[in-house]
C-alpha cells in the first residue's frame, strides 16, 4: 500500500433494486438501476465531489461504498482490499475507517441520547477506550475540534441548533480517527448563514487530520469550493470525471453544461466583485 | 413605468405576533413595502426571519392562529386586514394566489389533478363541469406539462416533482391573479427543473401582468427573478432596494454576511466562506437594540441599546437600510472587503 496508490477504487459498480409486484408471492418484474456501472479513483487527502439531480444515484453510491448496501455487481476496492463482499469480523475492523455524515441533522441523531453519548457510541462499540474516564475525555476533546461547548456533553440534540447538530455528527464521524469521510448533502438541511460555518469546519478537519473526503451534493457551487475532482452523475452513470477548474470553465459533457448552465446567479454582485 | 401608479399591494407597519407559553413571539416586526402590477419582488431571510408569516398574513392566512396582526394591506382600494373571511375567501385563489413550497403536502393526494384545478376554476367562476374541464387541460398546457388532456386524470403522485410544482402553478393562475405569492416555490427541486418553474413564472408574468412575490433564502433566485428585493431579519426588513443595487452596493452587513457566506459559481475560489457567526437569533427573546448586533462583526456597544430605523441611504429614494453604522463608513467597509 504505497501513499500513491488511491484509498478507494470503484470499479463497474452497480446496484439494482428490484421491483416486485404481488402481495404474498412477490415476484420480481423489473429493476431500477439507481447506480449502473461507474467506476472512479479517490486519492488520498482529496476532496471528490459528486453532484447530480434527485434519483441520479448519487447517495446509493456513497452507501455502496461505506457498504450500507450490498453490490449487484463490480467492485470497491478500500486501502487495496476488495471490500465488496467482506463479511463479520473482517468488515467490521475496515468500518471505523470509513465514517458518513448525513444531510438530516434532525435525524441522524437519536432524540434519547445525550450528545455525549451519541459521540462516544463509536468508541462503546469498537471497544475503545474501556476507562470511562478516559472515553469521557475523549469524547470532550472531540467536540472541542468541532466547535461544540465541551459543558454541553450531557444536553439532548434537540436543546441545539441545526448547525451544532451538524458538528455533532462530525464529531461522532471523526472519533474513530477515520481516513475516509463521505459526507452526503452535509449543509443542504441547513440555513444559509450556518452553510459557511458547516463547510469551513469540514474543510478545517480534512487539513487537520488528512482526510479523504467524498462530498455528495446536488449544490454545484458548494462542490466547487470544496473538491478538488468533481464527478457528475446522471441517471446511474458518471458522465463526466475532471478536474475541479476545468469541469466549471470547461465542461464537456452537455449535461454538466445544462446543470450549470440552470444554477442562478447573482450577476450583479458577481460584476462588482470580479474586477 | 414612467408616472409613479398606484401600488397593486402596499403593506404598511404590519406586525404579527404569537402568544405563546414562553411569551410573545415576534414573527413580523412592523414590515413596509410598496408593489406595482407586472413587478417582482423577492423577500430573503433564514428560517424565522418572518418572511414566510408575512405572505401567509397577506392571503390571510394566519387569522385563525390566534395570532395578533396590525398594520394596514392595502390590495387596490381594500384593506385585507379588516375583510371579512367570506370576503377574503372570495379574493384568494381568485384575485391573489399563493404557491407553496412543498407540492406534494399542498395537494391532496387522493384527488386528481384536474379535480383539483376544477375546483379551483369553479369556486370563482360559474362555469360548467365541462367548461372548467377545458380550462383545466388549458392550464395544465400553458405551465409546459406535455400531454395535459391525459394527465389531468392522474393523482399528485404519479407526477414528479417538477411536474407537481407545475400543477401548483396551474392551480395558482386559475382566475388569473393580480398577484401572486411565491413561497420558496423552488426549493424542493432540481437546479434544471428550476430554471424551467423560474422561467415559466417570468414569462406567465408577462403574459398576465401580474405582481409577484417571491419568498425565498436563495439570493440566486431572487436575482434572477425580482426587480426590487427586501432582506428580512428578525422579523423585518433591514435593507430593501433594487436588486442591482442590493447586490452591487449593499450597505447592511447582514447583507453582506449573506452575500459573502455563499460559495459561488464565479470568480476566484474562496479559501475560506466567511460565516455570519452565531446562530438567528430567538423571535421571543429578541437581542436588544439592532437585533443583529451579537451576529455583527462591526458592532459598537451603543449598538446594543439603540433601535435603528430603516432609513434612506443618500442617492436612491428606493434603498433603505436599518444599520447604525454610518452611510460612509459602510460604504468604506464594502468597498474594502477582501476578496
Amino acid at each position: 500500500m504505497s501513499a500513491g496508490e488511491p484509498l478507494v477504487e470503484v470499479r463497474d459498480l452497480a446496484k439494482h433494486f428490484p421491483i416486485k409486484r404481488g402481495v404474498v408471492f412477490q415476484r420480481k418484474v423489473g429493476a431500477v438501476r439507481a447506480v449502473d456501472g461507474v467506476s472512479f479513483d479517490v486519492n488520498r487527502g482529496e476532496t471528490l465531489g459528486i453532484v447530480g439531480e434527485t434519483g441520479c444515484g448519487k447517495s446509493t453510491t456513497a452507501r455502496l461504498i461505506m457498504r450500507l448496501h450490498d453490490a449487484t455487481s463490480g467492485e470497491v476496492r478500500f486501502d487495496g482490499r476488495d471490500i465488496t463482499r467482506m463479511k463479520g469480523a473482517e468488515l467490521k475492523k475496515v468500518r471505523p475507517e470509513m465514517q458518513m455524515i448525513f444531510q438530516d441533522p434532525y435525524s441522524s441523531l437519536n432524540p434519547r441520547k445525550t450528545v455525549g453519548s451519541i459521540v462516544s457510541e463509536p468508541f462503546a462499540i469498537h471497544g475503545l477506550y474501556p476507562d470511562k474516564q478516559a472515553r469521557r475525555r475523549a469524547v470532550r476533546e472531540l467536540m472541542d475540534t468541532v466547535g461544540l461547548n465541551t459543558e454541553h456533553y450531557n444536553r439532548y440534540p434537540h436543546e441545539f441548533s441545526g448547525g451544532q447538530r451538524q458538528r455533532i455528527g462530525v464529531a461522532r464521524a471523526l472519533a474513530l480517527k477515520p481516513k475516509l469521510l463521505i459526507a452526503d448533502e452535509p449543509v443542504s438541511a441547513l440555513d444559509v448563514s450556518i452553510q459557511a460555518q458547516v463547510l469551513n469546519l469540514l474543510r478545517d478537519m480534512q487539513r487537520r487530520f488528512g482526510l479523504t473526503v467524498v462530498l455528495i451534493s446536488h449544490d454545484l457551487s458548494v462542490v466547487r469550493h470544496m473538491c478538488d475532482r468533481v464527478a457528475v452523475m446522471y441517471s446511474g452513470k458518471i458522465v463526466e470525471l475532471a478536474p475541479n477548474e476545468q469541469l466549471y470553465s470547461h465542461p464537456s459533457h452537455p449535461y454538466t453544461r445544462e446543470l450549470l448552465a440552470a444554477v442562478p446567479r447573482a450577476r450583479w454582485y458577481r460584476g462588482a466583485s470580479v474586477s | 413605468m414612467s408616472t409613479v401608479a398606484e401600488p397593486l399591494l402596499r403593506v404598511e407597519d404590519l406586525r404579527v405576533e404569537f402568544p405563546t407559553e414562553d411569551g410573545v413571539l415576534h414573527a413580523v416586526d412592523g414590515i413596509s413595502y410598496d408593489l406595482q402590477s407586472g413587478r417582482t419582488l423577492g423577500i430573503v431571510g433564514e428560517s424565522g426571519s418572518g418572511k414566510t408569516v408575512s405572505s401567509l398574513t397577506t392571503m390571510g392566512l394566519t387569522r385563525r392562529t390566534g395570532a395578533h396582526i396590525s398594520g394596514r394591506i392595502s390590495f387596490e382600494d381594500r384593506d385585507l386586514l379588516t375583510l371579512s373571511e367570506e370576503e377574503m375567501r372570495k379574493l384568494r385563489g381568485n384575485e391573489i394566489a399563493m404557491i407553496f413550497q412543498d407540492p406534494l403536502s399542498s395537494l391532496h393526494p387522493l384527488y386528481t389533478v384536474g379535480a383539483q384545478i376544477v375546483e379551483a376554476v369553479r369556486t370563482h367562476r360559474d362555469v360548467s363541469k365541462a367548461q372548467a374541464r377545458a380550462r383545466t387541460v388549458e392550464l395544465l398546457e400553458l405551465v409546459g406539462i406535455p400531454d395535459a388532456a391525459r394527465c389531468v386524470g392522474d393523482y399528485p403522485h404519479q407526477f414528479s416533482g417538477g411536474m407537481r410544482q407545475r400543477a401548483m402553478i396551474a392551480m395558482a393562475l386559475a382566475n388569473e391573479p393580480k398577484l401572486l405569492i411565491a413561497d420558496e416555490p423552488t426549493t424542493a427541486l432540481d437546479v434544471t427543473v428550476q430554471a424551467q418553474i423560474l422561467r415559466l413564472l417570468k414569462h406567465l408574468q408577462q403574459e398576465l401582468g401580474m405582481a409577484i412575490v417571491i419568498v425565498t433564502h436563495d439570493l440566486g433566485v431572487v436575482a434572477e427573478m425580482a426587480d426590487e428585493i427586501a432582506v428580512m431579519y428578525a422579523g423585518r426588513i433591514v435593507e430593501s432596494a433594487s436588486t442591482e443595487l442590493l447586490l452591487s452596493a449593499p450597505e447592511h452587513p447582514y447583507t453582506w454576511g449573506l452575500l459573502k457566506s455563499i460559495p459561488t459559481l464565479d470568480g476566484p475560489r474562496a479559501q475560506q466562506l466567511e460565516p455570519i457567526p452565531g446562530n438567528p437569533p430567538s423571535l421571543i427573546d429578541r437581542p436588544s437594540g439592532c437585533h443583529f448586533h451579537p451576529r455583527c462583526p462591526y458592532a459598537q456597544p451603543e449598538h446594543a441599546r439603540i433601535d435603528p430605523r430603516l432609513e434612506t441611504v443618500s442617492g436612491d429614494a428606493r434603498h433603505v437600510v436599518a444599520c447604525l453604522l454610518d452611510s460612509e463608513v459602510r460604504r468604506r467597509l464594502w468597498r474594502e472587503r477582501p476578496r
